[in-house]
């Protein structure tokens, strides 16, 4: 008996992808559920676009772009600029994202403090966390994360809670995250995939 | 004060205030200062509107104040279209004005207030307002928190398309009722100061709905018990307390 190949949470045929006009494509891939893949790439080649058109944020022009059925997405942008003054607090990002807080020292001290007074690195950390632990009522397989570039601004006191993070994501939950930080993704056991592998006129 | 002429428009202004407080701590959190601008001077060219036609004012003024914030909603521009269309509407007020004695009238009306007039009909609208927006308040609570995410993307769902609907029809109806009963100067004070200044003292998001409630109500009760004895327009003297109450807030923020 031959095994059975694992479903694919997302999966593109030809697709084009941008804003008011196309600008990546044709483009295909499966993204096989459980996987953790690091997309990878020069800036500008549209990793981020592709991250985006899976979240409706950009637009697919032609093709087709599929997530299963039951799946759910959850997005750490590559950027999120703070409002001055935000009278948020860590707690209420946690509830905005729907997510339940991790137990981590680290997270759970920053979770009483506005967002608005913490550093770039606790920053990102918050974020970060809140998108892996948006929609953990669901089952893992039914949970695909994005993360666009979750190495940025993060500097040395919180770079082993976020590889912590990535790293104890349940089996069966799904990962695709772009960097440029080798030693990052090597450290969060990502399998690397250039996007210009998944073009079709590569 | 039971029986006193005052009373209605006490109570009515009192409760106006707890509205537009939450009102304009949703719009802070939304970023749409400016559609309040404008959607509050549409509102009163509404209102001047139909005191030319003869025509009942809540409902004109709800009629253009909706239309105005169904196009600013359509527009990604958060600045420059709201700017254009709240001057768009001071220069209708002030053409109608300029071309009818009514007009004229109703236009000093929406500018200077008239809080010390605002009747039982006034006061019913506002009832009936403030009952709406606690029954309202869970959803509004949720469609501002979720505002606050992008461009990051939770799992959970977003709210519901009939949620944000709501959210804008309920916030279209506090900023005209608003402009209805304390004038319009006075009700984009009490939309924009106090949750401006709760934004500098909160600790969280509850704690802004909190201190906006706070800073708006001493906002009302101090310019009340000032303009009387005073003698002064209710109006201008609110939108001063405001200003200072949110300035002084700043002030505590930033000595803490």
């Amino acid at each position: 008996m031959t095994p059975q190949p694992a479903l694919a949470i997302l999966r593109a045929q030809a697709v084009h992808l941008g804003f008011d006009r196309p600008v990546l494509g044709p483009l295909s891939l499966e993204v096989p559920t459980g996987a953790r893949w690091a997309l990878t790439g020069p800036n500008g080649i549209g990793k981020s676009l592709l991250l985006k058109a899976i979240t409706g944020q950009a637009r697919v022009h032609a093709g087709a772009l599929e997530l299963g059925p039951a799946a759910r997405v959850s997005l750490l942008a590559q950027d999120h600029p703070r409002r001055q003054p935000w009278p948020l607090c860590g707690h209420d990002w946690f509830r905005a994202m729907g997510a339940t807080a991790p137990g981590q020292p680290r997270v759970q001290a920053l979770l009483n403090r506005r967002l608005d007074r913490l550093s770039g690195g606790q920053w990102q950390l918050l974020r970060l966390a809140a998108a892996l632990h948006s929609g953990t009522h669901q089952l893992p397989q039914e949970r695909l994360i994005l993360l666009d570039e979750p190495a940025n601004h993060l500097d040395a006191e919180v770079r082993g809670d976020a590889v912590e993070l990535i790293a104890t994501l349940p089996t069966g939950a799904t990962l695709v995250m772009t960097s440029h930080d080798d030693d990052f993704l090597r450290a969060v056991g990502a399998e690397n995939h250039p996007l210009t592998d998944y073009l079709d006129a590569r | 004060m039971l029986g006193d002429l005052l009373f209605v428009p006490f109570v009515a202004g009192l409760l106006i205030t707890v509205v537009l407080a939450l009102a304009g701590a949703g719009l802070f959190l939304r970023g749409s200062v400016w559609q309040a601008l404008a959607l509050g001077q549409w509102a009163a060219a509404g209102g001047v509107l139909a005191s030319v036609l003869h025509w009942p004012v809540l409902p004109v003024a709800l009629v253009l104040g909706a239309g105005v914030m169904a196009l600013l909603q359509r527009s990604p521009d958060r600045e420059r279209l709201p700017l254009a269309v709240f001057l768009a509407g001071l220069a209708a007020v002030t053409l109608l004005a300029a071309n009818f004695p009514q007009a004229s009238l109703a236009a000093a009306a929406w500018a200077e207030g008239q809080l010390y007039f605002a009747g039982p009909h006034e006061l019913w609208a506002v009832v009936a307002l403030g009952v709406a927006s606690l029954m309202l308040a869970p959803g509004l609570y949720r469609v501002w928190r979720y505002a606050q995410v992008a461009p990051d993307v939770p799992a959970a769902p977003a709210p519901p398309a009939w949620l944000r609907l709501t959210e804008i029809g309920w916030l279209v109806a506090a900023v005209v009722l608003g402009s209805m009963v304390l004038g319009l100067p006075a009700a984009l004070a009490t939309l924009l100061l106090p949750a401006w200044g709760a934004a500098y003292l909160a600790r969280n998001l509850r704690g802004l709905f909190l201190w906006a409630q706070a800073i708006a109500l001493a906002g009302f009760l101090i310019a009340w018990s000032l303009s009387l004895p005073l003698d002064q327009p209710f109006a201008p003297v609110l939108v001063l307390t405001h200003a200072a109450l949110a300035l002084g807030a700043r002030l505590v923020a930033l000595a803490r």
